[in-house]
């Protein structure tokens, strides 16, 4: 029978084949999530007057009650601030609107130019606006989730920001960086689905964990052979010292 | 450089083995869990999500609500919230609704709350207890202002929080959430709030145990030998070599033959020769030394620098575990290696 302290070592050495990778990958992609912080991540220190209070508009041309009239079928119609002014917005089960309650004019979609000035208006510190660019189908992976249409702004600051503008309500939807892409990339190394990046319960991951549980067992159990003693290390010093 | 990286990995595994055995397991928990159970999506209705258009008739404007309401407001939406039109004010101090035929302010009660916990709930079982709260706990800590937990008596121990101004459902939590919850905050080692993976204790063990994957990774490397993969026939030759084993002990030297190129440690013990040994052919231990007495020892090993005295070394000690079978040999073994063997 093969000696357990060989058996340990074996699976260790031949389970570290299939899963070594993964667990330096593991590591490593830990590192950087748990360094960086997350409110960086989030991009909170790359936007400024997020949170906009409303002024409610006294003797607007256009009043709720006109929308509703005019929406019959609304779900919602909200008031929204954008660079410090007063718009309402309307949605009805397809459709979304932005209105100016002074002069009752429909302002969506926003126009490039606007949706410039908007990013602008959120940006915290000084940095070029390189492209605009109306984002209507095919979202790239950083956005994958939200409701299109959406302009994208990209900066040319030193973490190639990009900010989300919404073109019927005006708001800021999200922003992106390098950092926050690298962040991406490495959770889907994290939780190995390379497809959404998004299902930390695959088979594959599954399949990774427990490899990796074994392989790290096996090396917590080789630790109990792998510090011989003291003794053996008395013997050892002598043999070197006394030819 | 080899013996530094086993020393560097060994005393890195001792330090954090234990905390990477948990990220590892802890890991495999969350991922084994059904998440549709985890965040009680399993037992949720989802037949209410869907908003409903407002009603016709006149509705108050948005500045004839109670001016202290909207005064710091940065969301004012008007919906229909359970079959009746309301604004929805959202400020610094939390959210609020407003009825948007007659002004006033709602606030749910028990009897809502136990209400619209039934409503959502269409898991077995009945409410048990119901609850206020107000300060967030470990369950509700994404969330401020009042609530209400209302607690079922279901299997999976569910209860459903319901924000006291809003009426929404915060939260479902359950046994899958707080198991899944427990082994998250292994995972990311911050024992108190369980939400920060940003903490000073997690980054530390990271920083170390970094070094354990890079030098694990390496040695990796250096354990495995062309000959480990001597069944993918990659030579296509199959030679052996003649092992002639002395056992001082025995009158007859035993003669046995290994493939080429085998450690020598290991294939004599699938021949059931144990050699002595703590570290089980780690090249830790020194205790698995042999005297090569035909005329070829094989080079000595940085290892057995650090492990066999030189007066030996130079008479033909070496360790088995760092060598392979690579021509025909003679071994002198401690006495009785070989009777101990059955
Ligand atoms: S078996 Fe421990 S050093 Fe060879």
């Amino acid at each position: 029978m093969l000696k357990r302290a060989v058996i340990a070592r074996n699976l260790h050495k031949w389970l570290g084949l299939f899963v070594g990778l993964q667990i330096l990958i593991w590591l490593a992609s830990g590192l950087y999530m748990v360094v960086v912080d997350i409110d960086f991540i989030h991009g909170d220190s790359l936007v400024k007057n997020m949170q906009q209070a409303i002024k409610i508009p006294t003797s607007p041309t256009l009043s709720i009650n006109d929308l509703k009239t005019n929406y019959p079928e609304a779900k919602q119609i909200g008031l929204q601030a954008v660079m410090g002014k007063t718009f309402y917005t309307v949605s009805t089960a397809e459709d979304r609107y932005l209105f100016d309650p002074h002069n009752g004019q429909l302002v969506s979609p926003l126009s490039e130019d606007t949706a410039k000035e908007i990013a602008i208006y959120h940006f915290n510190g000084k940095a070029r606006i390189v492209r605009a660019t109306l984002i209507e189908s095919d979202p790239p992976m950083e956005i994958q989730t939200r409701r299109l249409p959406l302009w994208r702004i990209d900066f040319d600051d030193r973490y190639s920001t990009s900010f989300y503008i919404d073109p019927y309500s005006g708001a800021l939807a999200t922003r992106r960086h390098q950092f926050w892409r690298i962040f991406d990339f490495l959770w889907m190394l994290h939780i190995m689905d390379y497809q959404e990046r998004a299902d930390a319960h695959n088979n594959l991951l599954k399949v990774a964990q427990i490899t990796g549980l074994i392989f790290a067992i096996s090396g917590v159990w080789l630790l109990v052979y792998s510090f011989p003693g003291r003794r053996s290390k008395k013997r050892q010093n002598m043999g070197e010292t006394n030819p | 450089m080899m013996s530094f990286l086993k020393k560097l990995h060994k005393w890195v595994g001792l330090i954090i083995g234990l905390q990477v055995l948990l990220w590892l397991s802890s890991g495999l928990v969350i991922s084994v869990l059904d998440p549709a159970k985890v965040n009680g999506r399993e037992w949720m209705n989802t037949g209410i999500a869907n908003p409903i258009p407002l009603p016709p008739g006149v509705l108050l404007e948005a500045d004839q609500l109670p001016g202290p309401l909207t005064a710091d407001a940065f969301a004012i939406n008007l919906a229909v919230v359970r079959e009746q039109p309301v604004y929805r004010i959202r400020a610094g101090d939390g959210e609020k609704l407003v009825n948007a035929i007659d002004g006033s302010i709602l606030v749910f009660d028990q009897a809502d709350a136990e209400e619209l916990a039934r409503r959502d709930f269409t898991g077995k079982g009945a409410i048990t207890a119901t609850s206020a709260g107000i300060a967030p706990d470990l369950e509700t800590r994404n969330h401020s202002g009042p609530y209400w937990k209302v607690q079922f008596s279901d299997e999976a121990d569910t209860a459903i929080y319901i924000s006291a101004s809003t009426g929404d459902v915060l939260e479902r939590r359950n046994q899958y959430w707080r198991v899944r919850d427990f082994f998250w905050m292994l995972h990311i080692m911050d024992y108190q709030e369980r939400q920060d993976f940003n903490n000073i204790l997690i980054i530390i063990v990271s920083l170390i145990s970094i070094w354990l994957g890079l030098s694990g990774f390496i040695l990796l490397f250096g354990s495995f030998t062309r000959h480990d993969f001597y069944f993918l026939n990659l030579t296509g030759q199959r030679e052996q070599v003649l092992i002639t084993l002395i056992d001082p002990a025995l009158a007859e030297p035993k003669i046995i033959s290994l493939r080429k190129g085998s450690n020598l440690f290991l294939s004599l013990a699938t021949h059931n020769i144990n050699l002595p040994s703590i570290c089980g052919g780690g090249g830790e231990c020194g205790k698995c030394r042999v005297q090569v007495v035909s005329e070829n020892p094989p080079p000595e090993t940085s290892i057995e620098q650090g492990l066999v005295p030189k007066p030996l070394r130079n008479k033909g000690f070496r360790l088995a575990c760092q060598h392979e079978a690579e021509h025909d040999i003679t071994l002198m073994l401690k006495e009785r290696t070989l009777e101990g063997g059955h």
